[in-house]
């Protein structure tokens, strides 16, 4: 069964329209790339689906239509965006911020489970619990950033650069956690990834976009042959 | 001093020192010199201003620059109750909801906004209240104001007025300030802050930030009006100057010197704004204006983070002497290469930060 | 929830609350303060000095006249004290100390300062400035029976000895002044068709009700226009424009900011109508307004005062207007010209005063009362011919007779009939 739909969706930062029709497709449990080069429209369409720019077109999850809607009502659906840039909250702990995570959750008594479930995937973070955000490193923020996002128990996960500005050994290490957090709790995930490598490591499928429109679609095994991704996104 | 805060931290140390304190300040008026009391009773009002003005501004991070407007409302509501003879209980609860109501409608216009409008349009509150203040003299005796006493000990007290003031305001600010620390420590506080410091991370995770303010800015005008109804009883008269726009920054300084973001930096707050200018008038009552903005610099400058962070910077500096080795809590310096860019940033910049503190102490 | 590191809460208040004791100095309540009656001697009263108070705007925007009603008063007292003090009723010489509280023209403000100096033992507070600040300690001042007497504000509350058992203005209340325009204009025996703008409170309708209640038998005078702004507006051109196609010949005005005042004047030159002026007597300062305004541009410029105007060429060789200078200089810590009558009101506030003493025949604060309200006929140093001082009508300020003035160029003249 499909939890996301896009179809035809367009957007628009003011005046200049960055997506022209774009389509995606995920099912329960599924996970779904979005690749392409700079300004593609890959980071656009996240904002698109959790509501944060302007949008028309069609946009369906969980069997409602959530264009329009303001961001937190997205999130209150069950739709958890984890930002380009983390997004974590500096001045707050780590806890503080798992707790902000959970904000929405009525099972209280289960939280303090699902914050050690966090920090038995994210081992780093254990010893930085009563830290302050801003003091991690880029990579503990990436995986809080992604913990955090956990801790709300979507249904879908949007996932934007979790690679970007971290060291290959660490961005692996990050991407073999959300892989692992996949497995286990079923949470369907649309991911956004420049290294494709680290991409294919997540998705079943994947979607190519170019300039706001898509121009492959496939699954992930189909486009992994493919000479022009090799070429574009696999470094050969 | 870690050991005197590990001290305190024991549950019925705790307990018995909050004890002591109430006691305290249920004993001082009966033995304090009434201008002590009045002193005392006049850091109660604006302490509670502050407190409001700090939930919106400290805790949620949205500027608001009328929080006066709502002390003068309260002052208002509160004066045309107790004249129409009003149940006392009535006036307070009037004056608290009224400015709520405004706060509310207010913030759900101007919340919308976003960033520096909010601030406009809470400059413009006071500038308007100034002139209706003064047309509306049905309700609020025109430019002469009003005078509303109700805060006269009783007989059967055997008590001075001060002293019966005194536990007017101690009350009710006592139950502010247990109200807002709830307030800013459970769910809602939690939301409070995620909303000051990012917006759009406050919306994916289901947080409203249009309601998170509207509300911040509601619960800030109710203290405010709760802090009009003090004022009114310890001032007994209102006029349009009660609200003008030069007090309302007054509170945002008063605020910021107590600690932004705190709820014992309201209590602060309060004892500046009260004190300052009686220690001015004695040092020159014709400079009271130069050396107010003397001390208010010279605070800013050597404690930025108000006069709350005061026992913290001690407390570092105390740190320092006895183990010169990394201080607890600092990231450890010998951090992985390979952490770029930002971070490395990030955390240098609040190094220096730190640094900076310490060194101008 | 802990947005940064704070101190732990306990600390903080244990902080606070020491911050708050090291700031007070207390000492074991003795019930000092309360209540100045009988026969004993009031605080605030020694046999060698007498302490005053005035808490009054140093600071903000009505620093200016503020400052000059702490100025003169200090500048009479100063001189008297160096002559060797008061010779009280009681037989006794004392000295008058003036104390000076700055309240920024904020009642709660005022307020606090009553209550420092009552801590402080002042034996009375007076000569402070604003209609607001001084109520707002009028009713302590009276549960607390402190005098709080020749306070400059036109509010006739204030006068109404039923009502202030411990209180007298000192200057002339709103209706006062435009009465006595209105009488004159009644007088001229000419036509005169008059417009009036007035400042929408008890003070501009206080000016209108006392200057219509003078012209109302009157024949030859006639409003033709009559509209009111706001005390906030910063322009009153729409009505100046309006007012203008009246075709008034006077154009009464009663306008209490000063800037207000100077753009008026210059607006109304600017379109071209020229009628005779009214102004208050707190919004006529030749320097600080009609010169600025452009006011020899008009046929007159008219105001009310009982004051010798110290920048006229009329007075310059004055003896009071002299002295005057000279104590403002030496004792008044105001080296300057005065550019607000109340540096000349509260040096006669200081006269009225020593008048009261000379008369008071026990040390306290009843006595007092009872001297201050007993002054009749008294002219005041700088008081124009024509005027006086009496504190024995009830209803009325201490000065409650003012003479219409002439702008003439320099300073203002006693207009003796207009035009």
């Amino acid at each position: 069964m499909t939890l996301l739909e896009l179809a035809g969706v367009t957007a628009y930062y003011g005046p200049v329209q960055v997506l022209h029709g774009v389509g995606l497709s995920v099912p329960e449990g599924g996970s779904v790339g979005i690749l392409g080069a700079n300004g593609a429209g890959k980071t656009t369409t996240l904002r698109a689906i959790s509501g944060t720019v302007r949008t028309g077109g069609r946009i369906s999850f969980d069997g409602h239509d959530v264009r329009g809607l303001r961001p937190d009502q997205v999130a209150v659906r069950g739709v958890a965006h984890v930002p380009e840039g983390r997004g974590t909250l500096g001045q707050l702990s780590v806890r503080e911020n798992l707790l902000v995570g959970a904000y929405l959750r009525k099972d209280r008594a289960a939280i303090s489970g699902d914050i050690d479930y966090c920090l038995d995937l994210f081992p780093q973070l254990q010893d930085r619990i009563g830290s302050r955000a801003a003091s991690l490193s880029g990579g503990e923020q990436q995986m809080l950033a992604v913990a955090r996002a956990f801790m709300a128990k979507p249904k879908l996960l949007l996932l934007d650069e979790a690679s970007l500005g971290l060291a290959p050994s660490t961005s692996k290490a990050v991407y073999e956690a959300i892989r692992r957090l996949r497995v286990e709790s079923g949470i369907a995930m649309v991911v956004v990834e420049q290294n494709a490598n680290l991409a294919f490591s997540l998705v079943d499928s994947a979607t190519v976009l170019e300039t706001g429109r898509n121009v492959l679609t496939g699954s992930a095994a189909e486009l992994k042959g493919m000479d022009e991704i090799r070429r574009a996104y696999l470094g050969g | 001093m870690r050991t005197i805060s590990a001290v305190l931290a024991n549950r019925s140390v705790r307990a018995s020192l909050i004890a002591v304190v109430a006691i305290a300040l249920i004993v001082a008026p009966l033995i304090l010199p009434a201008f002590t009391n009045q002193t005392l009773v006049r850091i109660g009002v604006y302490a509670v201003a502050i407190l409001g003005l700090n939930i919106v501004m400290g805790y949620t991070g949205q500027v608001n620059l009328g929080q006066i407007f709502f002390v003068g409302l309260g002052a208002y509501v509160a004066a045309y109750g107790v004249n129409h003879d009003w149940n006392i209980l009535l006036v307070f609860v009037a004056a608290c909801v009224i400015p709520g109501i405004v706060g509310l409608f207010v913030a759900l216009a101007a919340a919308r906004l976003g960033g520096l409008a909010i601030a406009m349009v809470t400059i413009a509150l006071p500038i308007v209240g100034v002139p209706l203040a003064k047309r509306l003299d049905e309700f609020t005796g025109g430019s002469q104001g009003t005078s509303a006493r109700f805060t006269d000990a009783p007989d059967w007290s055997g008590l001075y007025n001060d002293q019966w003031q005194f536990y007017i305001v101690l009350l009710v600010t006592a139950a502010a300030f247990l109200l807002a620390r709830n307030l800013v420590r459970g769910r809602y506080g939690r939301s409070f802050g995620v909303v000051r410091e990012n917006e759009a991370v406050a919306a994916s995770m289901g947080i409203s930030p249009y309601r998170t303010k509207v509300l911040a800015f509601t619960v800030a005008s109710i203290f405010g009006g709760a802090s009009g109804f003090l004022y009114l009883a310890a001032v007994q008269y209102t006029s349009p100057e009660t609200l003008s726009f030069g007090h309302s920054i007054s509170l945002v300084a008063a605020m910021v010197i107590g600690g932004a973001g705190s709820i014992t930096g309201a209590l602060i707050g309060g004892a500046y704004y009260v004190f300052v200018p009686q220690l001015t008038n004695a040092i020159d009552p014709n400079l009271t204006a130069i050396s107010q903005g003397a001390i208010l610099l010279a605070v800013l400058f050597l404690l930025p983070q108000g006069l709350v962070s005061l026992p913290r910077v001690i407390r570092r500096l105390a740190r320092r002497r006895t183990a010169p080795s990394t201080p607890s809590g600092k990231p450890p310096q010998n951090s992985p290469v390979h952490h770029p860019t930002t971070e490395a940033a990030v955390r240098e910049g609040l190094e220096t930060q730190r640094g900076k503190i310490d060194h101008e102490d | 929830m802990k947005i940064r590191n704070k101190p732990g809460g306990v600390l903080g208040i244990v902080a606070a609350a020491s911050i708050v004791a090291l700031s007070l100095s207390g000492c074991v309540r003795d019930g000092a303060g309360q209540g100045g009656g009988g026969s004993s001697t009031s605080p605030g009263i020694t046999d060698t000095s007498i302490t005053l108070g005035v808490t009054t705007p140093l600071s903000g925007p009505t620093a200016g006249p503020g400052t000059c009603t702490v100025a003169g008063l200090a500048a009479y007292f100063g001189a008297v004290n160096a002559a060797g003090g008061v010779q009280f009723g009681d037989g006794k010489k004392r000295t008058v100390d003036v104390k000076s509280y700055d309240d920024a023209y904020d009642p709660q403000k005022s307020l606090s300062n009553f209550q420092q100096m009552v801590a402080d033992n002042v034996f009375a507070v007076t000569s402070g400035l604003g209609t607001p600040t001084n109520r707002a300690f009028r009713d302590a001042a009276i549960s607390q029976e402190v005098p709080q007497v020749l306070v400059m504000t036109g509010d006739p509350l204030f006068s109404d000895r039923e009502e202030s058992p411990w209180q007298l203005g000192f200057v002339p209340i709103y209706q006062n002044e435009g009465a006595a325009f209105g009488k004159l204009l009644a007088e001229s025996g000419a036509q005169h068709k008059v417009a009036i703008l007035s400042q929408n409170d008890d003070y501009g309708k206080g000016y209108v009700s006392g200057f219509k209640e003078a012209i109302g038998g009157a024949a030859n005078v006639s409003v033709v226009g009559e509209l009111t702004y706001e005390a906030t507006d910063t322009s009153v051109d729409a009505q100046l424009t309006q007012l203008a196609a009246s075709g008034a010949d006077v154009f009464f005005n009663a306008m209490s900011i000063t800037p207000l005042v100077i753009s008026s004047l210059q607006k109304a030159q600017q379109i071209g109508w020229k009628p005779s002026w009214f102004l208050p007597s707190n919004t006529s300062s030749p320097t600080a307004i009609l010169q600025p305004g452009g006011a020899t541009a008009y046929p007159g410029i008219y105001s009310v005062s009982f004051s010798k105007a110290p920048q006229s060429p009329a007075f310059a060789k004055d003896a009071d207007v002299v002295k005057f200078l000279a104590d403002l200089k030496q004792y008044g810590n105001y080296p300057d010209m005065p550019a607000f009558p109340h540096c000349m009101w509260s040096y006669m506030v200081g006269a009225t005063l020593e008048e009261a003493f000379k008369k008071m025949t026990e040390p306290n604060r009843d006595s007092f009362m009872t001297a201050l309200r007993d002054i009749k006929g008294l002219q005041a140093p700088l008081m124009l011919e024509g005027t006086a001082v009496d504190t024995t009508t009830d209803g009325q300020p201490a000065v409650s007779s003012v003479l219409v003035q002439k702008y003439d160029g320099r300073g203002y003249t006693t207009a003796e009939k207009f035009g």
